[in-house]
């Protein structure tokens, strides 16, 4: 490790000075806007409460997925020791650091459970689990006031791990001390289990469970795998539109955004492979009660949904991703990331709507004003913090070997 | 005075002029020497250094290599391989109805498919790496100098190879000396290609040769027939050092391996002395009479026990239609007897007792059910046969009073 007082990153290249304030308020203004009339559009159906909340536990878990997707890549970069990542790890950090905002936004799934509205969840329709002996067995678990106490405790680690590695990070902005990333790195393995472990049964709790009688023990690795997809494609996109607007321009190279690409490009194969392994037990076994689940996603408009899936999301991107040149090339990166984006938002409506949504396009004007105005919260929360801390961990003591990180 | 020197360091008799071998202090003194090289035209040289140099292909003037597009073919490779292998052999050269499942389904080829793919890039990304960098290789002439030792600690050299059509001992040395190189020695090979030790060339054709006994000779036994066992490598303890029951022992006088029970001797639970429930006979007669209690209970037992056991075959009414019946009629299995149906006049008029009898013991291609119906369920289910033989020959004062208008009334037309 050489000294780091050598390396002096501009302030122009790492802080958003120059981005007008004013972004802020008016994406919070179109979110709101946008909420008002998704609001409007959900609730004036006849089924109405029924479809906005499935509207909006789509787009929540599609923002939740990029904040707990980015806040997995924090002690990733550590746990691994990345020398490569240090110049992007902050952006991840900012993607990552809003569990406080997100608890807010999933006041409107779990306020309307505890008030006794069942429209979201069947198994809290004390009449439904009365005569459902299988739901009966499960109510000790699915229950309104533990699915609260549950989440409470998932936000409630998100919030720590977020608060441990963004303080630390900062910490080091100031002082510079390797100690901290010596500290960093230790907490990184639990914090990774931690994550794992709480994200496996949040959407065990918030998404699985609205097929209250199908189980899958892989289902909260395949919810994860995505959202680590589309966080990643974020990241990618995040250092792009900032390289473009002027800012981190001689901190990340090429070479970053290739590796970048090898990480988006495992985390697709990943998602791959883990979907296919619960398709494939469960076709394999074709027990009714487990079918029945991939029968919904196989009937209807949601057949060519999920073809979409495995063309969109595993061939098409696995082989345009594949070669070294590709990964290389900011605008087929960039391409892909979005792309990514697009059909991570596919996929999670995929796991939310089918049992609700039978017949018609699979996509409606609620899911995407909704998905829109908490895209335009979370951007907004995004842009305030990066407005006061530096772009990249500019004391960090491997910042000359990410500078200079080549690939062979 | 560099002509003297290559007279005087082709000393030794019987080898060639291999190359040139160039020291370079660093390696940044190195990647300058490499694009001089490269700028000069020279194609069979190469650079060594302790540790990878970025920038080096770029010097070297090396152009992308073609193996990642070798592990993609033999992926591809390994794919389609995997795919035909399976699709032949399920669904073309040994097809094999199991559950009439279809013979050929894609999903469950996919991780056959993925393995191979994998197995085969790795095979094409390990060989093309030997292959492209001409490994292995018997006996490379740098060897020859000394100093090139230090590559692999802390040396930085670049070799030049004879054969190379710019190749000129004096001009290839001034160049490289040029390039500011430490030193530049020669390097030698044996004059002619070092032969192949004949000692293990002979080794090797007979241990190959011996390595193809065990197959031939397994592929011998294949096809000859014989009369010995065969030869069992898996013994999954098949022979024990035990006696059989009723086989031949040495410890006892009359021989036998096991003691026959003491006469009399009667196991737990075998002591079966009511005749009645445990035979279904009175006095040596088929009984008339059910052992047990009829009442709701041990009807729904007896219609479970029969759905479960007779259905198959016999049918859910009785009738002999079961399932079993149904799919052998369908495959057209040859010598299939229909099960009886049980609504016949001589199964109606048998007596409870030999109903019993036969669930018991069995009745021509009937097996017996003993092992798996305890006996207090036989009863049950001789109670629901009862019940479903009088469903189907049931007369009008079966009916409850009240219910007998509703039956006598014509029905009326559609």
């Amino acid at each position: 490790m050489k000294s780091n007082s050598s390396i002096e990153l501009s302030p122009r290249q790492t802080t958003l000075e120059g981005l007008s304030p004013r972004i802020v308020p008016s994406l919070r203004i179109v979110g709101a806007a946008a909420l008002a009339i998704g609001c409007a559009l959900g609730l004036a159906r006849q089924d109405g409460m029924q479809l906005f909340l499935r509207a909006y536990l789509t787009s929540y878990c599609y923002v939740i997925g990029l904040v707990l997707g980015s806040l997995l890549l924090v002690p990733l970069l550590h746990v691994s020791r990345a020398g490569w990542g240090v110049v992007v790890r902050r952006l991840a950090e900012i993607l990552a650091d809003h569990v406080p905002l997100m608890f807010i936004l999933f006041l409107p799934i779990v306020l309307p459970l505890l008030w006794g509205n069942s429209s979201l969840y069947e198994w809290a329709d004390r009449q439904a689990v009365e005569h459902d002996e299988l739901l009966h067995h499960k109510a000790p678990y699915l229950n309104p006031a533990f699915f609260a106490i549950r989440a409470l405790s998932y936000f409630a680690v998100w919030w720590l791990v977020a608060r441990f590695f963004v303080d630390r990070s900062l910490e080091q902005d100031a002082s510079g001390d390797p100690k901290l990333t010596v500290r960093m790195e230790r907490a990184s393995g639990p914090a990774i289990l931690l994550l794992g472990l709480t994200v496996t049964f949040a959407s065990f709790d918030w998404l699985m469970s609205l097929d209250p009688r199908w189980t899958s023990t892989i289902y909260g690795i395949y919810f994860y795998s995505g959202a680590v997809v589309a966080a990643v494609a974020l990241w990618i996109l995040a250092a792009m539109i900032l390289q473009a607007g002027g800012w981190l321009k001689d901190v990340i190279t090429v070479e970053h955004y290739h590796d970048l690409g090898k990480l988006l490009f495992a985390c697709v194969v990943f998602w791959g492979y883990i979907a296919f392994s619960q398709y494939l037990l469960i076709w394999y076994a074709n027990i009714p009660e487990e079918t029945v689940w991939y029968r919904d996603r196989q009937t209807g408009p949601w057949l060519y949904v999920s073809l979409a899936l495995v063309v969109g999301h595993l061939v098409m991107p696995f082989l345009g991703l594949l070669s070294r040149e590709m990964k290389r090339n900011k605008a087929i990166l960039g391409f892909w990331a979005a792309w990514l984006l697009v059909f991570h938002w596919i996929d999670v409506s995929w796991l939310t709507m089918p049992n609700l949504k039978r017949e018609g396009f699979p996509v409606g004007p609620v899911e995407l004003c909704l998905t829109a105005s908490l895209v335009c919260f979370y951007l907004a929360s995004v842009l305030r913090q990066a407005m006061d801390r530096p772009l990249a961990p500019v004391r960090d003591p491997r910042l000359a070997e990410s500078l200079a990180f080549e690939n062979f | 005075m560099s002509e003297q020197r290559a007279s005087n360091d082709n000393a030794e008799a019987g080898t060639r002029i291999a190359g040139l071998v160039a020291e370079f202090p660093g390696p940044e003194a190195l990647l300058a020497a490499a694009a001089k090289v490269r700028d000069a035209g020279y194609r069979h040289w190469d650079s060594h250094s302790p540790f990878p140099i970025h920038g080096m292909e770029r010097a070297m003037g090396i152009r992308p290599t073609i193996l990642p597009w070798l592990v993609l073919a033999a992926g591809g490779a390994g794919a389609a391989g995997a795919l035909l292998l399976q699709w032949w052999t399920n669904a073309v050269d040994y097809p094999y109805l199991v559950s009439g499942k279809p013979l050929f389904s894609f999903p469950a080829n996919i991780p056959i498919i993925f393995e191979l793919m994998v197995l085969l890039s790795a095979f094409a990304a390990f060989g093309g790496v030997l292959a492209l960098n001409l490994l292995p290789e018997y006996r490379h002439p740098v060897f020859s100098v000394k100093r090139f030792a230090r590559a692999t600690s802390d040396g930085f050299f670049i070799s030049i190879a004879a054969d190379d059509p710019r190749f000129d001992v004096d001009a290839t040395r001034l160049l490289l000396e040029s390039a500011n190189a430490a030193a530049v020695e020669v390097c030698y090979a044996p004059a002619e290609t070092p032969r192949f030790p004949a000692l293990l060339k002979w080794t090797l054709a007979v241990v190959g040769l011996l390595a193809l006994l065990p197959p031939l000779w397994i592929a011998r036994q294949r096809q000859v027939p014989s009369d010995t066992p065969r030869l069992h490598i898996i013994q999954d303890m098949d022979f024990q050092p035990r006696y059989q029951s009723q086989g031949v022992g040495p410890f006892f006088a009359d021989r036998r391996a096991t003691r026959p029970p003491v006469p009399n001797a009667v196991e737990v639970g075998g002591l079966q002395t009511d005749a009645h429930f445990f035979r279904g006979q009175i006095d040596g007669q088929w009984a008339t009479t059910l052992p047990i209690a009829v009442d709701r209970e041990r009807m729904e037992r007896g219609r479970e026990r029969y759905n479960i056991y007779c259905a198959p075959c016999h049918g859910l009414a009785g009738e002999g239609d079961g399932m079993t019946h149904q799919r052998a009629v369908k495959r057209r299995e040859p010598g299939w007897a229909q099960p009886r149906s049980l609504h016949v006049r001589n199964v109606r008029e048998q007596p409870v007792g030999r109903l019993f009898h036969t669930i018991t013991h069995g009745l021509n291609t009937m097996p017996g059910y003993a092992a798996q119906i305890p006996v207090a369920d036989r009863w049950a289910i001789v109670l629901y046969v009862r019940a479903l033989q009088r469903s189907q020959h049931a007369a009008l004062d079966d009916v409850p009073a009240e219910l007998r208008p509703g039956l006598l009334q014509e029905p009326s037309r559609p």
